[in-house]
């Protein structure tokens, strides 16, 4: 990307240096550390690489329904719109996840991993505006990824059914709840990011345990016979589970000699309340780890 | 006017170990403090407490009376730090990096656009357009020292201002920090001995997390112990006629056809009988100490705890 010239600055005689008269408001302080920060993330195409990556494989997706659409390929979730949305919208949690583990996972290593945090954490700046401005320039990017990923649906989904087919108001729903999965999603992000000193350790994390370790874990204890409320992965299933027309919250499955086990889907009210659990705990952690870190090395 | 004060502070990194112990002194108005010691003494940790980019284990570090822990903000306002080797975003241009700083600190559009072209004259910055992670350390220094002067802050806390400058740059920031010491308080650390004499009025000198000497750079000069002393003689001299001093400086090194290095006991009474003798074998052109008093000074509390006493 080319940047645009940075502004010629007059030429004058020695002036006397300009006093800061006053130290502006901490939503101020917040709007530029945001800013600066958006503007870090697409500086180093992070941005736009993960961007160009949802992008592309969405787009493979709709090619995919074309070819469907065309007789060349058979397509099973395209027996209904409700079967395609909740079909496509399963693999939203995973896309949030990498965003969050992108954006998130070192936004507050850097500082005391790099020299980066000594340019930075010696401005009259609370550290809680810092953290809240840097969250919230992820959530803006990471959120800003799961806009692209509902458009492609949206596009697939017109295409196949028709435009008077979309079930706008579960469609709604479901985009909520991303919201809320990103917040969440995010927040555990910038947790990791508050303990580890490694940047690329905070990314790696959020990724192995938002992914791999509590859908492992889940799998497990729901074969035990216990419901897996604890897990955010879990709470991630509401933004599918709300656009199926044949939800259930809870089945009994046959798997045969006479056994069965228990399997559970979170509702969009039981979803909402473990992504706001969260959503809680995640940030208040990340905000009183950071503030309580020192600057060692 | 601004103030660093730091009131019984200790810092221990591992339980029963001060990198810095107990340590106190208050500065306030103008002028510039050097804070030196070997590596290790404790310097950063200090300037790291001020800035509460460290906790203190006991006491407290304040700023413009400001605990930097409790109200940041405050503490912070009207300071500009350098520490350890500050980076700004590699990837950030020069402009924006220091535009964050000003915006920070409160300024508007126009002050932002006049400090940052005061900064680029005075200090001489790379272009702004560059990104940071393009500059040289002393490009990157400098543009560091720029953002910590942004909106003229009433105290700066400067470790190693200096560092990765090439010998011109570090002229050009000595007459820039000769030049802000007049109106602003300045706690500078720094390794190299020339650019703490050439800038600073007082020294705090801290070795083992201790504070061995705080006074004024006359006091300190006055209480050096001069071990050798250079001598110039005005015509050419053989090493044989300065026999006559060997009672009083055991060892005469020669350096040049005319100058001589006589080491002595650091007594003041034989450094008066070493000029009276040295005058009697010929007419000198100089007599100085053959190191400086403030290097003297470092190397006496380095290797012995302290410098004379008063």
């Amino acid at each position: 990307m080319q940047d645009a010239p940075a502004p010629v600055l007059p030429r004058v005689a020695t002036v006397p240096p300009v006093v800061a008269p006053k130290l502006p408001s901490s939503f101020s302080q917040w709007i530029v550390i945001a800013r600066g920060q958006i503007r870090h993330y697409i500086r180093t195409y992070r941005f736009f690489g993960l961007l160009l990556f949802v992008g592309v494989v969405s787009a493979a997706w709709l090619i995919l329904l074309v070819a469907s659409g065309q007789g060349l390929v058979r397509l099973s979730f395209l027996n209904s719109i409700s079967e395609f949305l909740t079909d496509y919208a399963q693999t939203l949690p995973l896309w949030i996840i990498l965003a969050a583990g992108f954006f998130g996972g070192d936004a507050l290593s850097v500082d005391f991993h790099s020299g980066t945090g000594y340019y930075t954490l010696v401005m009259p700046v609370n550290r809680s505006v810092l953290v809240a401005g840097r969250y919230a320039s992820a959530l803006f990017v990471t959120l800003a990824i799961v806009v692209v990923y509902d458009l492609f649906g949206l596009l697939g989904a017109t295409y196949a059914f028709g435009p008077g087919a979309i079930p706008w108001d579960p469609l709604a729903l479901s985009l909520g709840l991303s919201v809320l999965f990103a917040f969440a999603a995010v927040s555990v992000a910038f947790c990791f990011s508050a303990l580890f000193e490694t940047p690329a350790t905070g990314v790696l994390t959020t990724i192995l345990v938002l992914f791999v370790a509590l859908t492992t874990l889940q799998g497990v204890v729901e074969l035990a016979g216990f419901e897996p409320w604890w897990s955010l992965y879990y709470a991630g299933g509401a933004i599918a589970n709300v656009l199926d027309w044949q939800f259930v919250a809870q089945q009994t499955i046959p798997v045969g000699g006479g056994q069965f086990i228990q399997s559970w889907s979170a509702t969009a009210q039981e979803g909402a309340a473990i992504m706001t659990g969260y959503l809680v705990f995640f940030f208040t952690t990340s905000i009183v780890l950071y503030q309580r870190k020192e600057s060692k090395g | 006017m601004g103030s660093i004060e730091v009131s019984h502070l200790t810092k221990c990194y591992s339980p029963g170990v001060p990198v810095v112990h107990d340590i106190s002194f208050r500065e306030e108005g103008s002028g510039a403090i050097g804070y030196l010691g070997p590596n290790g003494a404790g310097k950063s940790t200090t300037l790291k407490l001020l800035l509460g980019l460290l906790m203190p284990t006991s006491g407290e570090a304040r700023l413009n009376d400001f605990d930097p822990v409790r109200d940041r903000r405050n503490a912070l306002a009207r300071v500009g730090a350098i520490i350890e080797s500050p980076e700004p975003y590699p990837s950030e241009r020069v402009f924006d990096a220091l535009e964050r700083v000003g915006q920070l600190r409160g300024l508007d559009r126009n002050g932002i656009d006049d400090e940052i072209d005061r900064c680029h004259r005075e200090l001489h910055l790379p272009p702004l357009e560059w990104r940071c992670g393009w500059l040289s350390k002393g490009e990157r220094q400098r543009v560091v020292l720029a953002a910590a002067c942004l909106g003229d802050p009433e105290v700066l806390l400067l470790d190693e201002p200096t560092n990765g400058m090439d010998p011109a740059e570090r002229v050009e920031v000595r007459g820039f920090l000769k030049r802000m010491k007049r109106d602003h308080l300045i706690l500078m650390s720094s390794h190299l001995i020339t650019d703490v004499s050439a800038i600073c009025d007082r020294l705090i000198f801290i070795d083992k997390g201790e504070i061995r000497l705080h006074a004024s750079a006359e006091e300190v000069a006055a209480r050096v112990r001069v071990r050798a002393v250079d001598v110039e003689f005005a015509r050419p001299i053989a090493t044989e006629a300065l026999e006559p001093l060997q009672p009083w400086a055991p060892k005469v090194t020669r350096l040049a056809e005319r100058r001589f290095r006589l080491r002595f006991d650091g007594n003041e009474e034989t450094l008066t009988r070493l000029l009276v003798e040295c005058q009697r074998i010929g007419p000198l052109s100089s007599f100085t100490p053959a190191v400086p008093a403030l290097e003297a000074a470092y190397r006496d509390i380095v290797t012995e705890g302290s410098v004379r006493p008063e």
